[in-house]
C-alpha cells in the first residue's frame, strides 16, 4: 500500500514548495547538479522529480522516466516537463512500490530525495532492483554531519523539519552501502553536508 | 562555500544580522548578576532557535544547508559569548549588538575554513 502519510505531506507542500526552494537553494546548487546530471546516458530513472526544479540542470535530448510520490508536486512540474528539450515521462509512484521490472534502467538519479524517503535503505534496495547489472546510481543529497557541534545542530533541526518535509541528519552514504550498492565516489560540496554520491550495482 | 558575489555577500549579511540580533536579544534577557554558566547555556539554546527562525527568510534568498549550518553556528556562538558577557558586566544594547555581529563574522570565517578542509572527494577511509 502506498505511503499515504508521506504522499499527503508532499501534496500539502506542493503549492508553496517553489517559494522556499526555487531561488536560493536551486541557484546555489545548479552548477553542481549540471555537472552530475551531465552523466545521463542510456535508460534513465529520475527519482522524486518534485515540482521539476531539477529539470533546469538536465542535459538536453535525454529520455527520462521520472517518478514522485506526490501527484500534486507533479502537477506543478507539468510546465517544466513540457518545456524540457527531450522526453520526460512522469508518474506518481512510491519508490518502495515501483512497478518497473527488475534490471530495467542503466542509471538512476536522485536529487535531495533520501532526506525524505521514510525507509531509506529499503528505498535504495528498490533502486538496486531496477538497476541493470553494472548500472549506476548518481545522487545529489544533503546529509547529516559527522562533526560536532554540527551533528547535534542537525539532529535538533530534524525534530522540526521532519514534520514539514526532509530530515537533516541522514547518513545517506552509509545507507547506500547498507542497501548493497558499491559507493565509488563521495564528493563533498559544502562541508560534509551537501554532496554527490556515485555508486554501482 | 560559493564564490559567486551574490552568495558571498548573502552569507555575510545573514550571519552578521543573525549575530547582531542574537546579541541584542542577550542584552534583553540576561542581567548582570546572573550565573554566567546558566546565561551561556540558556542563550545558546534560545539563540539556536532564533537562528532557525531567521533561516526561513534567508534560505529563500541564499540557499538551504549552506545558510542553515552557518546561521545555527552563529546563533550558538553569539548566544554563548554575549550571554556570558552580559552576565558578567553591564553592557549597552549597542555593545551587545556589535559584539553579536562580530561573533557572526568569526563564525562564518570558521565555517569557510572548515568547508575548505572538508570539501572535495572524500578518501574511502573516511567512510
Amino acid at each position: 500500500m502506498a505511503d499515504l502519510v508521506t504522499q499527503r505531506k508532499w501534496d500539502k507542500a506542493a503549492p508553496t514548495f517553489d517559494i522556499m526552494a526555487s531561488k536560493g537553494a536551486e541557484e546555489r546548487w545548479l552548477p553542481a547538479k549540471r555537472e552530475l546530471f551531465s552523466n545521463m546516458d542510456g535508460k534513465i530513472l529520475f527519482l522524486a522529480l518534485g515540482t521539476g526544479l531539477d529539470i533546469a540542470a538536465f542535459p538536453p535530448g535525454k529520455e527520462i522516466t521520472a517518478i514522485d510520490i506526490s501527484p500534486k508536486m507533479l502537477e506543478v512540474a507539468e510546465p517544466r516537463i513540457a518545456a524540457y528539450d527531450g522526453s520526460i515521462t512522469a508518474q506518481a509512484m512510491d519508490v518502495h512500490e515501483m512497478d518497473f521490472e527488475d534490471e530495467s534502467f542503466d542509471q538512476v538519479f536522485t536529487s535531495c530525495t533520501f532526506c525524505s524517503v521514510p525507509n531509506p535503505v529499503e528505498g535504495l534496495k528498490a533502486l538496486k532492483r531496477v538497476l541493470k547489472p553494472d548500472g549506476n546510481l548518481f545522487m545529489f543529497e544533503h546529509t547529516g554531519s559527522r562533526y560536532y557541534p554540527f551533528k547535534l545542530m542537525m539532529t535538533l533541526m530534524t525534530q522540526i523539519s521532519r514534520r514539514l518535509g526532509p530530515e537533516m541528519n541522514r547518513a545517506t552514504v552509509n545507507n547506500v552501502e547498507a542497501a548493497g550498492l558499491n559507493v565509488t565516489e563521495v564528493n563533498n560540496l559544502f562541508m560534509d553536508v551537501v554532496k554527490t554520491i556515485k555508486a554501482t550495482k | 562555500m560559493d564564490h559567486r558575489l551574490y552568495f558571498v555577500l548573502g552569507d555575510l549579511f545573514a550571519n552578521l544580522l543573525t549575530g547582531a540580533l542574537v546579541g541584542w536579544l542577550s542584552w534583553l534577557i540576561v542581567d548582570p548578576g546572573w550565573n554566567m554558566w546558566i546565561a551561556m547555556f540558556l542563550m545558546m539554546a534560545v539563540s539556536m532557535l532564533v537562528a532557525i527562525i531567521l533561516w526561513i527568510p534567508f534560505s529563500v534568498l541564499f540557499g538551504a544547508m549552506e545558510v542553515m549550518v552557518p546561521l545555527m553556528f552563529t546563533g550558538m556562538v553569539s548566544g554563548m559569548v554575549v550571554g556570558m558577557w552580559a552576565a558578567m558586566e553591564q553592557l549597552s544594547a549597542t555593545d551587545c549588538f556589535y559584539l553579536g555581529a562580530v561573533c557572526g563574522l568569526i563564525s562564518l570565517v570558521v565555517i569557510w575554513i572548515l568547508n575548505s578542509a572538508l570539501r572535495g572527494t572524500e578518501p574511502v577511509r573516511w567512510r
